[in-house]
């Protein structure tokens, strides 16, 4: 092996680590080898003497440059100094990240250049997406309940989490939607009649009827079907700057500070290419489903002010009046409009035939295997003698 | 009219004769037989703890309620949404003395604790060398089909536990049964996961010792005898097949064994080859997938075993190898129409 001339930091250090040897063996020779360094201490030493401070070695060398004996910490990927003075990180200094909010409770701008400036039409779309998207839910939760369809979940309170950010996103970006966030798909322009088709599972339902009611998907609009598992690895604001990404906290109940905060995410993650984490917060008003009564675990009180003094839509609604962009006519023949709409799409779905139970057993795969084929074909068969036992009559032939 | 109402159920539930054994009895459904066996352990052992996903409350299902009313929020408390904390936690404090009885609120989720569970659960004793063990480990889980549970609150997964030395896997029938297999899973020094037919939670009502009584893990029950067919099944499956059974029994004349596994792992191989040499014939029925589900275990240790008593194949009646789907349900479950048909077919073998 070559051998590397010495830098002069090379020679500091080798001095410096030989002076605190000649201590140690000093203090060997003094107090015996139970002290100071020992035989293997000695040995090592000696090594040191003949080769130098591990500096034949390219690599080590480029250690070296990072000096042991510098009082810097030298973890790799620390980039913190030392401390010596004990003290514990209080985790609530952590969690208390401000909320970045533009509109109060009332719908006024909070500060006016944090206004999104947006036109009025684009406003009016976000109150249409939300206040549809809640006409929705009411008909479904209560069709639910008279045994129509089997399972809902509405999105009271939450609406403006959804339009705000999808209305931030280009509608070619693609969404991972978890089951609370039909907003988004409201947002663009999802048909009412596949909500409902998901809803029944019936041969309109672009998912097949593979899944429980609101587990909606759309590859035409970028959204990609949900799934009930939650993740459970996402981080909040308060542990995003721990995974090293940059975050910030909004008022999800503020669909503008929403909006705002996902366009500006948006364009710093695709210009600097890097992850943005916004943690919108709000109150789920709603029960967690039509499996769910929340009076168990949460105080009427607690719902009843989310809905009345910190609602996603109302706020707008008071910014849309403010404004003069909307009144009680409108509001009245839109709601008639919206129920109207609703209702219809739902009677239509409700009378669609099911999908053909061939279905069942298409896209476990891509291709559908030897053995699945022969299930199917057994099925069929005993359809043939068994089938007054089954639901056929609901189902596509 | 083409809109469908709710389903009617695949099953009926028969409740058992009352059991005058163990004391006094309460009629309870099956999520009340839970609250029991769980009342009766924090009773009797101070280090016994429930946690999981808002059982605080009492439960999605109802199965702790009242219980940390009765025994104070250091003893029945909820967890954050993470499986694999649950279960991970649930193995620290089983590691150092405490009974531990986990709740993972649907058996479709226990996969992010799958690691933990075959990984440290299952190997805990084994790779200390018994210096260690989690044996004081209990995982409760709903399971199994519900009438529109769809992919996500139907799985049975109990095929890829079957896989894992190390630990127990227990499938009660009924609210009697529950709670003694509870009851014997939580005493049992080997980490247990318990799954519970959600769809009998309130479906399934009997008469229930009101005091702790125990189950033995590991044997199957003959809950039927016969002795032209051999009938396999556990949880929900086994009021199918009983039904199976009146079935044979009236159109065709045919007397059928009709067994409950209870334990999944370890197995009763025993009690089902015993019957198999009787019947000579063998029918195993679950709602899991075919391919690699239990009834594969089953089926190849009998053929083993008993090869020349029998007469016929055994038969696998089961799920269809997709996700569990939604709307098609009625279609995919291994119903008495299609366990029928398979018994009629081996008696014509």
């Amino acid at each position: 092996m070559k051998w590397q001339p010495l830098t002069r930091g090379d020679r500091r250090a080798k001095e410096q680590l030989l002076a605190k040897m000649a201590v140690a063996v000093a203090a060997t020779k003094f107090w015996g080898p139970s002290r100071g360094l020992g035989r293997a201490g000695l040995l090592l030493l000696r090594r040191l003497g003949a080769r130098g401070v591990a500096c034949s070695h390219p690599r080590r060398q480029q250690q070296q440059q990072f000096s042991s004996l510098d009082e810097k910490p030298q973890f790799p990927g620390a980039s913190a100094e030392f401390i010596d003075k004990l003290e514990f990180i209080q985790p609530n200094v952590i969690s208390g990240i401000p909320i970045y909010r533009v509109m109060d409770r009332q719908g006024q701008i909070i500060n006016p250049s944090e206004d999104p400036e947006l036109p009025q039409k684009e406003v009016l779309k976000f109150y249409k997406s939300m206040t549809l998207l809640n006409t929705m839910d009411r008909i479904l939760y209560e069709s639910q309940r008279q045994g129509r369809i089997s399972f809902y979940m509405t999105n009271y309170g939450e609406e403006g989490t959804h339009v705000g950010s999808a209305a931030a996103l280009d509608s070619t970006d693609l969404v991972f939607g978890q089951y609370r966030e039909a907003g988004v798909l409201m947002y663009r322009d999802y048909p009412l009649e596949l909500f409902m088709a998901q809803c029944y599972g019936n041969v309109s339902d672009p998912g097949k009827g593979r899944q429980m009611p609101v587990h909606y998907g759309c590859k035409e609009r970028h959204f990609v079907t949900i799934s009930s598992p939650l993740a459970t690895q996402i981080p909040q604001a308060a542990r995003g700057p721990g995974y090293g990404i940059m975050s910030i906290r909004v008022d999800g109940n503020d669909v503008f500070a929403v909006y705002n905060a996902t366009k500006e995410a948006r364009r710093r993650a695709v210009a600097e290419n890097q992850p943005f984490l916004i943690e919108a917060m709000t109150y789920r008003i709603g029960h967690h489903s039509t499996s769910d009564d929340s009076s168990a675990y949460r105080s009427v009180d607690e719902v009843s002010y989310w809905d009345k003094q910190d609602h996603p839509i109302s706020r707008l609604r008071h910014y849309l009046l403010n404004r003069g962009w909307w009144d009680e006519e409108q509001e009245k023949a839109w709601r008639k409009q919206s129920r109207k709409k609703v209702m219809e799409a739902f009677e239509q779905a409700e009378r669609k035939l099911k999908p053909n139970p061939n279905l069942l057993f298409s896209d476990v795969y891509q291709e559908m295997p030897t053995q699945l084929r022969k299930q199917q074909e057994a099925l069929a068969r005993h359809l043939q003698t068994y089938g007054e036992h089954y639901p056929l009559d609901h189902f596509e032939k | 009219e083409a809109i469908q109402r709710r389903q009617v159920s695949h099953f009926t539930f028969k409740p058992d004769p009352e059991c005058q054994e163990y004391g006094q009895t309460q009629k309870m459904n099956l999520f009340q037989s839970i609250t029991s066996a769980l009342d009766n352990s924090l009773a009797k052992d101070p280090t016994a703890v429930i946690f999981g996903e808002d059982v605080a409350f009492g439960g999605v299902f109802r199965c702790t309620v009242g219980l940390r009313d009765k025994y104070g929020k250091d003893r029945v408390f909820n967890t954050p949404l993470c499986e694999q904390g649950i279960v991970g936690f649930g193995i620290g404090i089983a590691v150092t003395g405490a009974t531990a009885i986990a709740e993972i609120q649907f058996a479709d989720y226990i996969f992010p604790a799958f690691d933990q569970i075959v990984n440290e659960a299952a190997k805990y004793r084994y790779r200390s060398g018994d210096l260690f063990n989690c044996g004081s480990l209990t995982i409760r889980s709903p399971w199994g089909c519900v009438g529109h549970g769809a992919l996500y609150h139907s799985q049975s997964p109990e095929a890829f536990f079957a896989h894992c030395p190390g630990i127990k896997v227990v499938v009660p029938r009924s609210p009697f049964q529950a709670k003694g297999l509870l009851l014997s899973c939580i005493e049992d020094k080997n980490p247990c996961i318990f799954f519970e037919p959600k769809i009998l939670y309130r479906a399934a009502v009997e008469q229930v010792p009101v005091e702790s009584y125990y189950i033995p893990l590991s044997q199957a029950e003959v809950i039927q005898e016969g002795s032209d067919i051999t009938l396999v099944a556990w949880g929900t499956q086994v009021h199918v097949i009983r039904e199976v059974a009146s079935m044979a029994q009236e159109k065709l004349g045919v007397s059928c064994e009709v067994i409950d596994l209870r334990t999944i792992i370890p197995w009763d191989v025993d009690t089902v080859c015993k019957s198999v040499i009787k019947t000579g014939r063998l029918l195993i029925s679950h709602e899991a997938p075919l391919t690699g589900g239990f009834a594969s275990e089953i089926s190849s240790t009998v053929q083993e075993e008993c090869f020349l008593n029998l007469e016929a194949p055994i038969s696998r009646v089961c799920g269809y190898d997709t996700p569990f789907p939604h709307i098609f349900e009625p279609f995919y479950i291994p119903d008495k129409w299609k366990c029928y048909d398979a018994l009629r077919k081996m008696i014509n073998y």
